[in-house]
This record gives C-alpha cells, structure tokens and sequence, in this order.
C-alpha cells in the first residue's frame, strides 16, 4: 500500500467551495437528524397522544437503522456511479422527510424516519467520496466529511429546539428538505471527475479497523450525553430558552473546529489524539457532572474540553478507519455504523438512568421546596396560599420539572411581604435547578466511562510512524 | 515526547477544569437537605400575636411530631397534602408535637400573656358585642392568674380535631374558625375548672 495515499491529490482540481459546502451541509442535516427531534418530543407527544416508550421511536428508528443500514449502503453504492447514487440517496431522504413533515400518525412518522436514515446513509456514505474528489485530497476530504458530521450533530437538537418554538416540530422537517436539494447540483457538477467501476474496486475489500470504530463507537455513545443531554437540561432543567441554548451550545462545535488547527501544528500522531481526545471527552462529561451552578457560563469550559475532543478523536479515528482501505465507500459506512451504534446504545443505557434520576429527584426537590417555604418570613396564611398553588404546579408537572412562575403570579400579598415573595420565589427556583443538574450527574458520569472506556482501543491503535 | 505532549496537556486541562468547578463547589450542588427534626431549633422571639404565635406552635409541632415519627418535617409536610393518607399515628403524633411545642415556649418564657392576645381574639370571635365589651373590660391581671397562657394553650391542643384541621388547611377561613373555637373552648373550660371550689 502506498504509505502516503491519504493526503496525495486523487482528482485533477479541487471543485469549487460551494460544491464542498453544498455536500458538506447534506452531511450535516443528515447526521444532525440524528437528534433534531430531541426537544420537539413533548409537542410531537401531545400531537399524536402516543407513549412514552412509542415516542423515543422517533429518534431511535433513525440512529438504528443509520447503524444498521450504512455498511449494506456502502456495499450497494461500492458499484455504483458515485453520482448517480447519491442524487438517489439526496431524493430517497427528501422523499421520506417530507413524509414526516406530514406525517398524519406516530407510526408514519416513525417508518419515514426509517426510511430518512436509508436514504440518509447513501448521501453519507456517497458524500465521502464526492467530497475527497471535490477537495482534491483524502484527509481533507475525509476532514471536512467529519466536521460536517460532527457540526451537524452538535447543532441538530438546538435546531430542532429553535423550529419547534419558532414553528412547530413539523418545521423541522420542512427546513431540511431544501438544505439537502442543495447538493444535488453541487453532486451533478462532480459527475465525470469522480470515477469508480469494476476496475478500481478491489475484489475483496480490506477489512474494518476494528480498534478505531470501536473507540468511535464508545465517543459517540459518550457524546449523545454531551449533545442531548446537556440539550434537555438547559432547556428542560433550567428552563432556558431554546435560543439562548442554541447560542451557549455552540461552544462544541467551535471548540472542534479549532482542534483542526491545533492537530496539524502539534502532528503527535494517530494514537495520541485519540487518547488525548477521548480524556477531554471524559473531562468535559465529568466537568458537566460536576457543575457548581444552573449558570450558563459554569457549561462553556466543559463544553470547550468535549468539542476539543471531539475535534482530536472523531477526525484522528475516522481518518485512521479509512486510511489504506479500500473501498473508501465501505469503510467510511462501517464508521457511521459504529458511530450511529454508539449512539443507539448511548440512548439504551444513559436515557433509563436520567429518567428514573429526574424521577428521584421529585422527593428531595419537593422537600427542599417544603422547607424553604415552611422557613419563609411570611405570615402562616401567606405560606399556606402558596403551597396549594405550588402543590397545583407541582402535581401538573409530574415526571417533569415543573414552572412555579405560575403559583407565585397567582399570589396576592401586601406590598411589605413582596420582598420575601420574590426571595422564596428565587430560592425556589434555584432549589429546582439544583435538583434538575444533580438529576443528570449520573448519566454524565457514566458517559464520561464509557469515554475512559474508549482509551483501550485508542491506546491499542498504532501510529503511523510505529513499526 | 511528542506523542505524550497532547495526551499531558488534555490531562492538565480537564484538571484544571474540574479543579475549578470542584473548588467552586461542584459537588454539593444539591437540593437542599431537609434538616434533623430531632434537633431542637433555636427559638423565635415572642410572638405579640395570635397568627404568629400559631405559626410558630405549629413549627415547632410540625419538628417534634416528625421526629416522633422518626421522618423529616418535610416530608410530613408533603404527606399533609394528601389528608386521605393519613394514619392514627401520624395524627397522634401531630396532636403530641403540639404539646411539645406549648410546653417548650411556656418553659422558655417564650410564651405572650393572654391579656396581650385577647383585643385581637376577641376581635375576631363571633361573641354578642356586649360579651365582647364586658371581656374586653377585664383588668388584664385578672385575665392572666385565671388563663395562665401554658395551661390554655395545651388544653386547646387537646380540644384540636387534628385531622379535621388537616382536612381543613386548604381553607383559611375554616382553619381559623377551628383554631378559634378551640381556644375559646379551652378558655370556658379553663374559666369554670378555676370557678369550680
């Protein structure tokens, strides 16, 4: 094998920057479906009255059948005019979203999304290798084909938070039907510079890096915590704004992009940025573990550790998984297998342990409100109004972290008790958000091990300077 | 060397990190705890008042019943809301954690003379105006030798139907009139016991 075939030229020209950047948001808009549906499941639940259990279909159908359907793809596309299967692929996915933007039935809705993630893994697994032709070289394509990847997921559910508010979650599906038509062009203007046909497909395809997609599979389970939990805990938890999340959560995404840089200056080598990616990973789940305060700033630093991490492991393992294989095709499918496995089992194992948390967590919150109230310097009558409205409040929310706005709106008292009004009210609130944050800490924490878990593959990988 | 440089630096960014947040209290970040009922609280300054003295018979009650009932006031607190859930024990225990609380207050001195809470009780009880004007003309010294504020106080717990006033803690009207009729039951029968020879 040629040692240094990832970076030599494998067009004639690099395409122009809007062909990248056409194909680089289809990447995006897909691999951000894989959570965009997170902060609408409330409204999608009152829409269609379903279950709980029926309800997280929506977001697993599709990470599940991306995991199982992107290495079958990739072997279907491996003989295939790689244009002609990915402008296949691009109407297959705006077909069944459009299906969900329409969906008359949670069950529609979830077989569209099924059939989003079939289409969703030919335009990932086709824009590869259209994007290694556009950008004229193999690592920076593969680069820009996991930093679309990674910015998609990491804006997907503050996305889909922002349509929701703004629109309805029937929004979200209509926005991204013209976002991926957009690489249609960019995919026709490759037609002809980007050749594969029996001749240059080997008869027998090397075979999976084990190690490197089973490290991207362990990060990506860890970062669905990062990327939907911290979601639902700004929004659901502290009650911020989807707006001012969307904006907070950008620190993951920027710190990733800057990790670009900062591996090509230090050049440590496959296995370091792997082990040091996988650490900050770990770090940042656990700095979110650990957060002193419901403040958005006290998040920054530990959003800043994942997105660096993120940066070094999913572009040091990704480009590691595709090095010397061929078909490029079939291994960058077995990558977002691994990666969509990962999330599959991220949401299997973290979403029962935050859930039955924030339930745990109704006891000691509810106390804890109980005796704030109870220690209040308000006169007994004043105290006794506001636990009927605040049990009202609390009684509405259940499962959920309830609003008290409402109770203390309802409350008349005389202005010299409005002060002591307004402190109970603050305390009370940050005694939810306390709760709400320690709710979370486990799911973190055990992210962040599957995270560590992620260093035995990493650490087993060899560099590409080792014997 | 340069292949440990990346892995050290992430090692020392993720300590520093969670140095800051632990030294900034990351892990007591918690609802707070509710406190050991078993352990006296420091006592208010008396109460002038009728609804202040109540409340703080009713908190120091609400303590001394939890800790008989070997669970925290808050969540006997919780429990309260639910009325139809509660048990003979949990209403004993009520009955005799207000004791404990007019007992303590009257130890401590903490407890205002009748005299002093008599123009607001008689302002609010249902009483023929001449009643009130005959009661209210009583020099407060012969008042307070005959209804020794202690005494009153835990002869009206014991006229208390705690689970009715349970019941009844939704509706301030109907508390007070519980509250009220207690009291002025206790008074009579405390009135008659000194009247008796």
């Amino acid at each position: 094998m040629d040692a240094d075939r990832s970076s030599r030229p494998v067009g004639a020209r690099a395409a122009g920057a809007g062909v990248v950047a056409a194909l680089s948001l289809a990447v995006g808009v897909v691999l951000g479906d894989a959570g965009v549906v997170t902060l609408a499941l409330p409204e999608i639940l009152r829409d269609f009255g379903a279950t709980v259990g029926g309800l997280a279909w929506v977001l697993i159908s599709f990470n599940l059948v991306l995991a199982l359907a992107a290495v079958p793809a990739a072997r279907w596309c491996v003989r295939r005019d790689p244009v002609s299967a990915q402008i296949a692929g691009l109407l297959v996915f705006a077909a069944a979203t459009t299906l969900c933007a329409v969906a008359p039935s949670l069950g529609v809705l979830i077989a569209a999304r099924a059939v989003q993630a079939l289409g969703g893994a030919v335009v990932i697994v086709e824009s590869l290798e259209l994007l290694v032709t556009a950008t004229g070289t193999e690592r920076t394509g593969a680069r820009r084909w996991a930093l679309a990847g990674v910015a998609g997921a990491a804006l997907g559910p503050v996305a889909g938070g922002l349509l929701t508010s703004a629109f309805s979650w029937r929004a979200i599906f209509v926005v991204q039907i013209p976002l991926v038509l957009v690489a249609l062009p960019a995919a026709t203007a490759l037609r002809g510079r980007t050749v594969r046909n029996e001749s240059n497909v080997p008869a027998t395809p090397d075979r999976p890096h084990v190690l490197a997609n089973i490290a991207l599979a362990l990060l990506s389970a860890a970062l669905t915590a990062a990327l939907f939990l911290l979601v639902l805990l700004l929004v659901d938890g502290w009650g911020r704004s989807p707006a001012l999340v969307a904006v907070a959560v950008t620190a993951v995404p920027a710190a990733a992009l800057t990790a670009g840089p900062i591996l090509r200056r230090v050049r440590a080598g496959t296995r370091s940025e792997a082990v040091a990616g996988s650490v900050l990973i770990a770090g940042g789940l656990a700095g979110l573990a650990l957060l002193p305060g419901a403040h958005l700033v006290w998040t920054l630093a530990p959003q800043v550790l994942i997105g660096l991490g993120l940066g070094f492991a999913v572009d040091s393992l990704t480009a590691a998984a595709l090095r010397e294989r061929t078909p490029r095709v079939l291994h960058g499918g077995w990558t977002i297998a691994a990666r969509h496995a990962g999330v599959v089992i991220g949401l299997a194992i973290l979403t029962p342990i935050f859930t039955a948390d924030l339930r745990h967590a109704e006891t000691p919150a509810k106390e804890a409100i109980a005796r704030l109230v109870l220690d209040a310097p308000l006169p007994g009558s004043t105290k006794l109004d506001l636990a009927e409205q605040l049990g009202r409040r609390l009684g509405a929310e259940r499962g959920r972290v309830p609003d008290l706005r409402p109770a203390f709106a309802a409350l008349r008292v005389p202005p010299a008790q409005a002060p002591a009004v307004t402190s109970l009210e603050t305390g009370l609130e940050d005694q939810l958000a306390r709760a709400a944050t320690r709710a979370f800490r486990t799911a973190f924490v055990v992210a962040a091990a599957l995270a560590l878990l992620a260093l035995v593959p990493a650490l087993a990988l060899r560099d590409r300077s080792d014997p | 060397m340069r292949t440990l440089s990346l892995p050290l630096i992430a090692v020392l960014l993720v300590g520093a990190v969670l140095g800051v947040q632990l030294a900034a209290g990351g892990a007591h970040y918690v609802p707070l705890r509710p406190a050991n009922p078993c352990t006296a609280r420091p006592l208010p300054p008396t109460a002038q008042q009728l609804e202040p003295l109540a409340e703080q018979i009713v908190l120091l009650g609400l303590d001394s019943a939890a800790c008989r009932l070997g669970i925290s006031r808050e969540r006997l607190v919780l429990a309260l809301g639910d009325p139809r859930s509660l048990s003979p024990a949990t209403t004993g225990a009520l009955k005799a954690g207000l004791g404990d609380a007019v007992r303590r207050l009257d130890d401590a001195h903490h407890l205002p003379k009748v005299s002093q809470l008599m123009p607001q009780v008689l302002a609010q009880a249902q009483l023929p105006g001449l009643a009130k004007t005959i009661i209210g003309a009583i020099p407060a010294g012969i008042i307070d030798s005959a209804l020794p504020t202690g005494a009153l106080l835990r002869r009206t717990v014991d006229e208390l139907d705690v689970s009715r006033l349970v019941r009844e803690l939704g509706d301030p009207s109907k508390l007070q009139s519980a509250i009220q009729s207690a009291l002025l039951r206790a008074a009579g029968d405390q009135i008659r016991n000194r009247l008796q020879p």
